[in-house]
């Protein structure tokens, strides 16, 4: 680059100040600095990744999946039941907050847009998201546990659809809101009721955004330790039943790691390599899969 | 330039419509047309029917050009229309503005025909054949280019002008002479005169509508050619 | 499993009755937004198998009022009227009229062309579907007459099962007109059909409406004067919410009776 950029006269020369040195050297160093710090952000990011695999390797395989979790102090074992219990837990809460949210959001969004009642629901909504998650646990533990005594999977699954609800409505209302007007209008003018139009094309065309917004919160779910804690608290065996104790990777993680013995050490950073690979593949699964179909 | 607009509209009432003006104008030509030989049947034949016929249909030519006038105007107003079809309306009504005039220089020959026809034949009405032909073909051939919108048809039929007056000076020469031998058929001369300024006055109307379709069709005025010449 | 309205599915045949059937009172209509007065008095009558034309400046009242005739202002909140419109006789806000009912007897075409996320089949026998219709060999028929209807037979009958949204932008609005049509509405409501669409697109739809005339009563809203006056026969021209003038289309652009219309055809507002 030059050092001083000097024209010629021509049709552009009384367009401003000539360029100088100074300020073509401010913005080198700016952009660079943008980049810098940008590629900083990503190391948290890698610094995880790579520890995760070099840690979780070595004990990845098959067996995982297929066996229980070593009693303390053994050799061995898998944590199977701790991925169905969290599947198993992320199924119930979609159970519960996907219908919940999804007709809180067709009602808010549209059937009664600007009434007292759907600004509250989002109001509510808005503040939920911010909710810890330990007190979606403490919630359920109370409303659940306590009244039927036991600690179980059923337990697991409300606190987690606590904890989901407010973000599949506002992503489910958001969806809605990015179906353009004009098909609603379209479809009033040739003398559709409003569910006609909701059931046959507003939902179907909002369903890749919200069904994006529903596996961003199975991501989320999967990978929540406290609202588990102590609802469904931990177990070593095979799930029977929803109303028992049921054991989750987040638990199993949580609890193997505080243990004096290595092997359970490892197991608990393989089970933190396998949830965060699921995290990882449903968020990707979510964005490529439920891309908008047409132009 | 286009001597044949190439499509119809996508919008056919347009074409429906631009088509009716031109019916129209051909319309008033043909009446037009027929007033003319009815005259000069008229004037030949001796035979005063003819004559009155003539003027009395005059008043539907009449009419047909006030038509052609709304129908040209509501085709303005209604499709605004650009180019050659602009060209077009505009000509189709002053071409049924000169066609009505030709249909009055008609009435005005039946109406000589029926003086001429008071009095005993005179042998001199025959002087004025050459110019009827002359005119009446001139008015054909502009018929005739506006129907196909032929530009050169059009073209030509200036120059003839020139010598239908020509033949016109020849024809009042003659007859002036003529009056100043023999007094006593002096009304009768007179007449024929007359007859022979009305068929260049056809002739003038005649030029005038083929400087419009000229207009029409190749977008040029050739009008006052001999004053636009002087002042370039 | 989906609720049919309470009206039975539409009457597929060709006997719509023709005539009065499908006239348009305006009846001393005043027309309110929240508290903003959007037509002052409107009283007009429509009549039926012609084109008539709503012309004025913008926020003149003529797409309120057109509007007004399907009853889709409603689904604008806070809004009200006074004054009544009657279509065949009936109120359209007389209690026993179904705005569902209404809605399927008359069909809209918006400015911008909005066909729905599906294939043209499907966009065509929507409003059939919603009525109730499951026949197939129905459904066929309307498409094939539909698409005739709007001149888009030839161009679409190959990929009717693509999507809507692939046609180009006079294609959609003639598969929009196409789709008003399907359950046999008397009237069609027609908001600036054109203004989103090239010279070309333009004409074909203009032809159209100039078709379509012989079974519809056509009512269009059109910001473009010589639009107007190419495919209507009655014109009424608004001006703040008023009805200034309404009269004969030939008249009003040769030679209008009020000075504001002249002005306004003139060019010489504002």
């Amino acid at each position: 680059m030059n050092s001083t950029v000097t024209l010629t006269p021509n049709f552009f020369s009384g367009a401003g100040r000539q360029t100088s040195l100074l300020r073509l050297l401010r913005n080198k160093f700016l952009t660079g600095l943008c980049i810098f710090l940008s590629l900083l952000t990503l190391i948290p990011l890698l610094s995880i990744i790579i520890l995760l695999l070099q840690k979780g390797m070595p004990l990845l395989g098959p067996n995982l999946f297929t066996q229980l979790p070593p009693a303390p102090g053994q050799d061995g074992g898998g944590f199977g039941n701790a991925v169905v219990g969290t599947l198993a837990m992320v199924g119930i809460s979609l159970i519960f907050s996907v219908p919940l949210g999804i007709f809180a959001a067709v009602y808010v969004n549209e059937y009664a847009p600007v009434s007292n009642l759907a600004s509250a629901v989002r109001f509510v909504a808005k503040l939920l998201t911010g909710i810890p998650s330990i007190i979606c646990g403490v919630f359920a533990f109370a409303a659940i546990v306590m009244t039927t005594h036991k600690f179980s999977a059923l337990a697991g699954g409300i606190a987690l659809s606590i904890l989901i609800l407010p973000t599949i409505l506002l992503t489910a209302e958001q969806a809605l809101m990015g179906v353009p007007y004009a098909y609603r209008e379209a479809s009033f003018g040739v003398g559709a009721t409003p569910f006609q139009t909701i059931w046959r094309i507003v939902l179907p065309e909002a369903s890749p955004a919200m069904m994006t917004g529903i596996m961003l919160a199975v991501a989320r779910a999967s990978g929540e330790t406290a609202p588990v804690l102590f609802t469904a608290l931990f177990s070593y065996n095979w799930i029977h039943s929803l109303m028992e104790p049921t054991a989750s990777l987040s638990v199993l993680i949580f609890n193997f790691a505080a243990l004096p013995y290595s092997h359970h050490v490892a197991m608990a950073w393989t089970a933190s390599l396998v949830l965060v690979t699921l995290v990882t593949v449903t968020n990707v699964a979510a964005q490529v899969i439920f891309r908008p179909k047409h132009q | 330039m286009h001597a044949e607009p190439s499509r119809p509209h996508t919008l056919t009432s347009f074409t429906a419509e631009l088509d009716q003006l031109r019916s129209s104008v051909l319309r008033i030509s043909s009446l037009t047309r027929i007033n003319l030989e009815n005259a000069i049947k008229g004037l030949f034949e001796r035979d005063d029917d003819w004559c009155n016929n003539s003027i009395a249909d005059d008043e539907e030519i009449d009419l047909l050009e006030m038509q052609i006038d709304r129908e040209g105007i509501e085709v303005m107003s209604r499709f605004q229309p650009v180019a050659s079809d602009l060209r077009e309306v505009i000509s189709s009504i002053k071409i049924g503005a000169n066609v009505e005039r030709v249909a009055d220089q008609a009435v005005n020959i039946a109406r000589r025909a029926r003086k001429l026809n008071e009095h005993p034949e005179l042998p001199e009405l025959h002087l004025l054949d050459e110019m009827i032909k002359f005119s009446f073909e001139m008015f054909d051939d502009a018929v005739r280019a506006f129907a196909e919108r032929n530009g050169e048809l059009a073209k030509g039929i200036k120059p003839r002008d020139k010598e239908l007056d020509r033949l016109n000076r020849k024809l009042t020469e003659t007859l002036v002479n003529k009056m100043q031998d023999d007094s006593k058929n002096l009304p009768g001369y007179l007449n024929l005169i007359f007859i022979g300024r009305c068929l260049e006055r056809i002739g003038d109307h005649c030029s005038n509508i083929a400087e419009d379709i000229v207009f029409a069709v190749h977008a040029k005025d050739i009008r006052h050619l001999a004053q636009a010449n002087k002042s370039a | 499993m989906i609720p049919t309205y309470n009206t039975p599915p539409l009457p597929l045949t060709n006997d719509f009755v023709p005539g009065e059937s499908n006239f348009i009172q305006v009846k001393d209509f005043n027309f309110y937004y929240g508290k903003k007065q959007a037509l002052h008095g409107i009283t007009l009558e429509i009549p039926s198998r012609q084109v008539t034309a709503f012309i004025g400046p913008s926020g003149c009242g003529k797409s309120t009022l057109l509007r007004n005739f399907n009853r889709m202002n409603e689904l604008i909140p806070g809004v009200r009227h006074e004054g009544d419109i009657t279509i065949h006789g009936t109120s359209i806000y007389d209690p026993s009229v179904e705005i569902i009912a209404l809605r399927r007897r008359i069909g809209m075409v918006f400015q911008k062309s909005n066909p729905f996320p599906m294939s043209i089949y499907e966009n065509i026998v929507y409003p059939l579907r919603i009525a109730g219709q499951k026949d197939r060999s129905v459904l066929d028929e309307t498409v094939e007459r539909c698409l005739r209807s709007a001149a888009l037979w030839e161009e679409a009958k190959d990929r009717l099962h693509d999507s809507a949204l692939g046609l180009s932008g006079g294609q959609m609005q003639r598969l929009c007109i196409a789709r008003a049509v399907a359950s046999r509405p008397e009237i069609l409501l027609m908001d600036e059909p054109c203004s989103a669409l090239d010279p070309i697109a333009t004409a074909k739809v203009e032809e159209l409406i100039v078709e379509l005339k012989k079974d519809f009563t056509i009512v269009i809203v059109t910001h473009n004067m010589q639009q107007a006056s190419r495919v209507s026969e009655l014109t009424a021209f608004f001006y703040l919410g008023n009805l200034v003038e309404f009269d004969d289309t030939k008249k009003i652009f040769t030679n209008p009776s009020q000075k504001q219309t002249e002005e306004y055809i003139t060019g010489r507002f504002g």
